[in-house]
């Protein structure tokens, strides 16, 4: 009896155990949803062109198409996983996996399992829309760019540096990303051409309802039909046009005529400076303060605004910005010194100049000088030590050095 | 079954003999040369607790094995009872309270060495190389400019770096340990070093490494579910080297764009 009774409680142990192994489920790309909202059989357009085109997490397709190191085959190297074709994509996606997925997520679309407990919420990089970068407007950022993100992490949010994996791992890293963007776009783009067809569910019941009002033999079937009809007649020139427009897009971002530089040195942070900056910063043209506040403390009159909700003529129940992803957003408080896109003087500058796409944060007006922007960045580089000095190498000035070590000693 | 307890414990004793024997030779569980002249302390401290537990595991072992062996129960024999003996209760307490305030006593100079401020290398001490803040999952570092001293607050001139700490081999140096948010602890486990971070107070932290190589930076206190990923790296190098570091951090940190512009 006590035999039996001790084996039953070891077999039920081992059962649980094994349970506990089964495979992981297969890892999915999850739809867009833009492409949820749409009919099945269109649902099942966009999927299937998906698959074609891109693959599934584990089956990666490389579409030659796009400007991206994918990785030519290496027969001789001795990493048997650089032996096929691809191989740089499919290490860039275990690196993903392992370091970026919990939050980013498969499809990259900022819903990794750990995503929900973060503020703010992770990037989704499916609408291709990336605001740390040194191309202007819309433009996509340089793999220089999502390589520095990497390197850096950013400050003040849940973004870690990865600057230990090395070179190779980062760019491996942002290869992946920029290819996971332009998957999630071109699916964003394709289910919303197709949303804009009319077909989605809600179109197509509005369709049917018109078309029921001339012609009462007409079946709801035909109308559905007759609308995936024109798509998938327009399909591959759909896919190509596409395609086409994504690579163009993320050539223009990689080449460097693109990035932005200043065209005059930066402006010795003296206190005229800095004055300079503050005038312009609270003036009526330039308008900083409107959202950042006189201060610099990100609580600006706009704040307070009730904003327009995007392709609605409703406003949002609670005042303050929205970005692009229609996550509540704040101006940044400057006076704490925290820069998420970096410290250098050319970051800051590339802010001011080019703002910050994705948010409310807008382009410098084009009348402004360049010495006048350097003036606005000094003095926002002033405001965490009081708007008295503004961050600078000091003793290349070659005055005043001594003196400083002297009186931040004695404070 | 007579025999299997004793045998047992004898085992025991033989197999720990074994082991410590073998064990070093192998690199089994043990940490190694440690990387700083503090660390051999206090791995001399570590490899003196393991000889006297040792010592002790084992003569427990073996005399438990010869009283089994001796004592154990015969046919027909029935066992008599005894209260206890108070001579051996007042030795048993005595000897291990004996051997613990010497190991109390013994351990103070090391602790004193690399806890309390006024055992530090007070050069070090007035000169901390950096401010490291730790936050979840990454560790912030703040250095002076090249020449200035590091100020509690940060100044228009400090230099920035994350998850990477630049340091001078060969010499002690100090760190101002802080936290942002959670506990933390800076680890470096090649050095012996283990401070926690804690929110709200700024904690010096002293170590020296004797080579110029990488050692890994972890964070050792449960700090959340990144945790695992807090990972950093300490360069220690020779001092020019160090200065160059610093003079190009400093290059990079203050770049305007404005030369590359230039150049194309």
């Amino acid at each position: 009896m006590r035999f039996s009774s001790l084996s039953i409680i070891c077999l039920g142990g081992m059962s649980l155990a094994l349970a506990g192994c089964g495979q992981p489920p297969e890892p999915v790309f999850a739809p867009s949803a833009k492409a949820t909202v749409l009919v099945p059989a269109a649902q099942r357009l966009v999927s299937e062109s998906l698959v074609e085109n891109f693959g599934t997490p584990n089956k990666l397709v490389a579409w030659q198409q796009f400007p991206i190191n994918y990785g030519a085959a290496e027969p001789t190297a001795s990493d048997a996983g650089r032996h096929d074709e691809g191989w740089r994509l499919r290490e860039g996606r275990k690196l993903y996996m392992v370091h970026c997925l919990h939050c980013h997520g498969v499809a990259g679309d900022g819903a990794g399992p750990t995503s929900r407990f973060l503020n703010p919420r992770p990037r989704d990089y499916r609408q291709g829309v990336f605001k740390f970068k040194s191309t202007a407007g819309g433009m996509k950022p340089s793999t220089a760019d999502l390589h520095r993100t990497l390197v850096e992490g950013i400050p003040g949010t849940y973004m870690p540096s990865f600057v230990l994996l090395g070179q190779e791992q980062i760019g491996l890293l942002a290869d992946y990303v920029k290819w996971l963007s332009i998957r999630g776009e071109f699916e964003e783009k394709l289910a919303g051409g197709m949303g804009k067809a009319g077909a989605t569910s809600e179109e197509l019941r509005k369709s049917y309802k018109d078309k029921r009002e001339s012609d009462k033999s007409i079946s709801y079937e035909a109308v559905e039909n007759e609308i995936l009809d024109d798509i998938r007649k327009e399909l591959p020139e759909t896919l190509t046009e596409r395609a086409q427009d994504l690579t163009d897009d993320w050539l223009a971002g990689e080449n460097p005529e693109n990035a932005t530089f200043p065209t005059a040195k930066r402006v010795r942070p003296d206190a005229a400076s800095i004055a300079r900056g503050r005038e312009l910063f609270l003036s009526k043209d330039v308008k900083c303060s409107d959202c950042h506040g006189p201060a610099g403390r990100g609580d600006g009159p706009m704040t307070e605004q009730f904003i327009k909700i995007t392709d609605s003529d409703r406003s949002y129940d609670t005042p303050g910005f929205r970005d692009f992803w229609g996550q509540p957003i704040v101006p940044r408080n400057l006076t704490r010194g925290v820069y998420r896109f970096g410290r250098r003087p050319i970051d800051l500058y590339r802010k001011v100049k080019n703002g910050i796409h994705g948010t409310p944060m807008p382009a410098i007006s084009n009348r402004v000088t360049e010495e006048q922007i350097w003036d606005v960045v000094n003095f926002v580089m002033s405001l965490p030590f009081g708007g008295k000095e503004s961050a600078s190498p000091g003793e290349a000035d070659g005055e005043g050095g001594e003196a400083k070590v002297a009186e931040a000693a004695g404070s | 079954m007579n025999r299997f307890w004793c045998l047992f414990f004898v085992a025991s004793a033989v197999l720990a003999v074994v082991f410590f024997y073998i064990g070093p030779a192998c690199g089994w569980w043990f940490p190694g040369v440690a990387a700083s002249p503090l660390g051999q302390q206090i791995d001399d401290l570590f490899y003196l607790i393991l000889a006297i537990t040792g010592v002790t595991f084992i003569g427990v072992h073996a005399v438990l094995g010869y009283i089994l062996w001796k004592f154990s129960g015969k046919e027909g024999k029935r066992s008599d009872f005894q209260h206890g003996s108070h001579t051996l209760e007042v030795v048993w307490s005595i000897v291990p309270a004996g051997v613990l305030l010497f190991i109390a006593l013994y351990q103070m100079d090391v602790w004193a060495a690399f806890r309390m401020k006024s055992r530090f290398d007070q050069e070090a001490l007035a000169n901390p190389i950096a401010e490291v803040t730790a936050r979840q999952f990454e560790w912030r570092i703040r250095y002076p400019a090249p020449g200035k001293v590091l100020q509690d607050t940060p100044q228009p001139d400090d230099l920035y770096t994350v998850n990477d700490l630049h340091a001078p081999a060969g010499k002690p140096v100090v760190i101002k340990l802080r936290s942002e948010d959670v506990l933390h602890s800076f680890f470096l486990p090649h050095l012996r070093v283990k401070q926690d971070a804690v929110p709200g107070l700024v904690i010096p932290v002293w170590f020296e490494a004797n080579e110029p190589k990488a050692y890994d930076l972890v964070c050792a206190e449960l700090c959340g579910w990144g945790h695992y990923k807090m990972r950093g790296q300490l360069t220690a190098q020779p001092q020019a080297d160090f200065d160059a570091y610093m003079k190009k951090l400093k290059e990079t940190q203050f770049d305007d764009g404005f030369k590359e512009a230039a150049d194309e």
